[in-house]
């Protein structure tokens, strides 16, 4: 099985070890670090999710080709939350607390819903499938599960934030200490 | 970036397939009572095209405003309920810890 966990990692000489500390009072050691890197993607998924979920203020050619660039950062926060998606059913079934089986189901309804704002989107897409001398078929159907599936997003994006909520108050206080 | 990479294509394969066969499944939904139900009433959301009677930068102001009032309300909310629900289980155990 992969596992983040069982990742190489690299142990520096001492002469190593000083140049990253000198390295790190200049520069976020951020890559180095799994909760900061997911921190920082999470950060651009954030951003990236808000502006191609406003297509009255950027039109509907940049929210189109902008969605299908989505796909990059949200690919990349469940890469990053590999361990957590590989253990997540074998946590539910376990003996946990309501909120951590809370937290469980509601990742999986976030990412059903997405798939199903992406697949809708897609499939009522007036840019970018033409541009691609793809011919498709709208349907009212698509239109309404695609504004509904998006906007139903947004709240549930909030009551995920506020489940990790310590997390990110650490990790923003941790990122936000020089040299760290 | 060295978690990102780390055995990144076999990663990303699992991801795309489950993904792209969650799609699919979820396309069968057209072919619901459902789906031909709204087909058959039609669907329209917002000015039809019309530009509404506002300040034009407003136009660009305001569905970033709705995005964070949808975001945070429910955020803010959520917080208050784990802090109220945080806050009941600790007297409770401090109450069993006294009188037991």
């Amino acid at each position: 099985m992969i596992s983040l966990s069982s990742m190489p990692v690299h142990i520096g000489t001492k002469k190593d070890n000083l140049n990253e500390q000198n390295k790190g009072k200049f520069m976020s050691d951020w890559k180095q670090n799994l909760h900061k890197t997911r921190y920082v993607m999470d950060a651009i998924l954030l951003i990236s999710f808000m502006l191609v979920s406003a297509p009255q203020a950027t039109g509907i050619a940049v929210h189109e080709w902008g969605s299908l660039l989505f796909i990059i950062p949200f690919s990349i926060h469940l890469l990053l939350h590999w361990d957590w998606i590989k253990n997540s059913a074998k946590h539910l079934i376990s003996n946990i607390s309501a909120r951590q089986r809370f937290n469980i189901i509601w990742d999986y309804a976030i990412y059903l819903m997405m798939l199903l704002a992406f697949v809708s989107g897609f499939l009522i897409s007036i840019s970018l499938f033409p541009a691609l001398n793809i011919e498709i078929d709208i349907q009212d159907f698509w239109s309404k599960v695609h504004h509904d599936s998006a906007t139903m997003l947004m709240p549930m994006l909030g009551i995920h934030l506020a489940l990790n909520w310590n997390w990110i108050v650490k990790l923003s206080k941790s990122m936000s200490q020089k040299g760290d | 970036m060295k978690y990102l990479q780390y055995r990144w294509k076999q990663r990303l394969f699992i991801v795309l397939l489950v993904s792209i066969t969650m799609s699919i499944l979820m396309m069968g939904l057209e072919l619901t009572d459902w789906a031909v139900n709204i087909n058959q009433t039609g669907y329209s959301h917002g000015n039809n095209g019309t530009k509404p009677n506002i300040p034009p930068i407003l136009m660009y102001v305001l569905p970033f405003i709705k995005e964070i009032i949808l975001i945070g309300v429910p955020l803010f909310l959520t917080l208050i309920w784990i802090k109220i629900v945080n806050k009941i289980k600790r007297m409770s155990s401090h109450n069993k810890t006294k009188h037991g």
